[in-house]
């Protein structure tokens, strides 16, 4: 499956809104679906453009978005945390593992001072371990009641890739 | 439970500017920020402006004294609150634990009593607080041992999860969560 990672821009509200209204794409994800498309044109603007890196998923040859990857700074430079969202009609064909694939292979060069870049995912969440695993993201540990979700307390596992890691075929 | 010696018997309090000789002794040896960001301390002016602009407004930062209150000052334990989640502003569920112990008191328990204790106030202060973090180096087993005696469940290890001196360094992960203080209460001896 070939993709391709290119900035957002204003125009792509659209197709951002087809997986950003999405409650099955938002189950596993921290945010509530958009309701208009108003939100989801602020959300581009004042979040997505000035983001440090914040990429859209396009398949090769159609650039029109079917999701999106971004790296969240975190306390440290040294690390960043992967994010990833999916429009459900591309799920299951390989393209969150291209997207994230990709992801790894430009952040190093592009985001200065980092050498980590870490994944959270719920443990409940299968699809989403199969594509860290895949990859090539390396488990570390369940990190117990992590995070507040839709009220409750999840436990997360925490994958690592480091600068240096090799990047799977 | 057996009570410490009275000269083990560890306290927390606030800080003052008073400490500044106290935190130099500290922030200033080499064999105690070895694990730390910052280099040691050369002056206690150092110390004296890192209690202004870091200890005083810091949202939870003690002073470990042993000898009862009043006692000499041997250290220090900080909890900090995680930012608020990104979108909605919702706060966090988390916080993380950080400490250090002069030299000269290590190998007295007096770290483990200052994490139980900073851990018990951080829950009975913050009513939102779910899980209390702390990561040690992979190369410093001593605080490993501390935090698991405190009673922190070991979740992994962290591949190049800080930069210290400009190295990346893999850290173990502790976690105290809300869960183990319900496990973990005593129960009430009788009382006559």
């Amino acid at each position: 499956m070939e993709v391709t990672l290119r900035r957002f821009e204003l125009l792509d509200v659209d197709a951002m809104m087809t997986w950003a209204s999405d409650p099955e794409v938002a189950a596993f994800c921290r945010w509530e679906p958009y309701a208009s498309t108003e939100s989801v044109l602020a959300y581009l603007r004042d979040t997505v453009l000035p983001h440090p890196w914040f990429r859209a998923i396009c398949l090769a040859g159609d650039g029109r978005p079917v999701g999106a990857v971004s790296l969240e700074p975190t306390a440290d430079a040294c690390r960043g945390e992967l994010g990833y969202v999916l429009a459900r009609a591309h799920w299951g064909q390989g393209v969150a593992t291209a997207a994230v694939r990709r992801a790894l292979a430009a952040v190093f060069g592009e985001v200065e001072g980092l050498s980590r870049v870490e994944a959270l995912v719920d443990v409940d969440n299968a699809a989403s371990h199969r594509v860290v695993e895949k990859a090539g993201f390396r488990r570390e540990g369940v990190l117990r009641r992590h995070y507040w979700h839709k009220g409750r307390a999840r436990d997360l596992v925490m994958y690592s890739f480091v600068s240096g890691d090799p990047l799977p075929q | 439970m057996e009570r410490p010696a009275p000269e083990t018997e560890v306290t927390l309090r606030e800080f003052t500017e008073a400490d500044a000789e106290a935190l130099f002794a500290w922030a200033s040896d080499p064999r105690v920020v070895l694990f730390q960001r910052r280099e040691a301390y050369a002056r206690v002016d150092e110390a004296r402006r890192y209690i202004l602009d870091h200890v005083l407004p810091h949202p939870w930062y003690r002073a470990i004294c042993v000898g009862g209150g009043g006692g000499a000052v041997v250290g220090s334990i900080s909890v900090k609150p995680d930012p608020a989640e990104e979108r909605g502003g919702r706060r966090s569920s988390r916080a993380s634990l950080g400490y250090r112990v002069a030299h000269g008191y290590w190998g007295r328990g007096i770290a483990t009593r200052a994490v139980q204790a900073a851990a018990e106030a951080a829950f009975a202060e913050w009513p939102w607080l779910v899980r209390l973090e702390a990561v040690a180096d992979v190369e410093n087993p001593a605080s490993q041992r501390v935090l698991e005696k405190a009673g922190f469940v070991r979740e992994g290890v962290l591949r190049s999860y800080v930069v210290l001196k400009g190295t990346p360094r893999d850290m173990v992960v502790f976690s105290f969560v809300d869960t183990d203080r319900e496990r973990n209460k005593p129960v009430e001896a009788h009382k006559d």
